[in-house]
């Protein structure tokens, strides 16, 4: 079954204890799925927040977005961007 | 398109040293030909009572981070002619009155590199992945996410 990294960063990473985990998908999915599927598996429901954004392989993604099996090799999941 | 287009990676980088402000200068300037040189430098405020014993961390996400620049930068590219461009941010513990953030623009004209160097601050703030903590003696708290820095993207 192909699986996909998902990475957590900054204030999230520091709720849930991890810097990540590997997930096992066996069809597409949107980011918000995945968000709900986590949510559930890590007992987490802080994932749901809308505050909690998402990079699908570096790049920006929406909750609407889907999520490639078979392309994706990384999703981010992190609070808004604070830099500069 | 001319090489001055092209983004290579001396253009950006993420980097937990300090810079020297005289030597990105320098290589912003293109003999002959640049005629306005705009920089922008972001440092540490003082946002506790102690400023001594206050400090930055700064996060950000190997890869991503790096991609955001330069989009940012390639945007800014298209939309004006520029001769060159650097963006140093840094990454890793900062102190009060540190520096953190360097944009240079170099243009023939100064509308350009003022437009430019305004653009890419604007969308470092609100569209590149860095996270900012703040640490105190007697507590750490991550910043939070202005709404005036993503509304400031509206004048783009």
């Amino acid at each position: 079954m192909p699986s996909i990294n998902v990475v957590f960063f900054a204030s999230l990473r520091e709720t849930l204890k991890s810097d990540g985990v590997s997930v096992e998908l066996e069809q597409p999915l949107t980011v918000f799925e995945l968000k709900q599927k986590l949510a559930q598996q890590l007992d987490q429901p802080v994932l749901l927040e809308d505050t909690v954004k998402t990079a699908i392989d570096y790049d920006f993604a929406r909750d609407t977005d889907i999520i490639d099996i078979e392309t994706v090799h990384e999703v981010a999941f992190f609070p808004p961007v604070t830099g500069g | 398109m001319s090489d001055s287009r092209m983004i290579n990676t001396q253009t950006i980088s993420v980097q937990e040293a300090d810079f020297n402000v005289q030597t990105l200068y320098e290589s912003l300037c293109v003999p002959h030909k640049t005629g306005a040189v705009a920089m922008f430098v972001g440092r540490v405020r003082d946002f506790s009572e102690n400023p001594e014993q206050s400090s930055f961390v700064l996060e950000h996400y190997p890869g991503m981070t790096e991609r955001n620049i330069e989009k940012i930068v390639a945007q800014a590219q298209q939309r004006w002619t520029l001769l060159g461009v650097k963006v140093v941010h840094r990454v890793g513990e900062l102190g009060v009155d540190d520096q953190i953030v360097f944009v240079g623009v170099a243009s023939a004209h100064r509308a350009e590199a003022f437009a430019a160097c305004d653009f890419i601050m604007d969308y470092l703030k609100s569209r590149a992945a860095f996270w900012k903590k703040e640490i105190t003696p007697k507590a750490s708290n991550w910043v939070e996410a202005k709404q005036s820095d993503e509304d400031s993207l509206q004048r783009w």
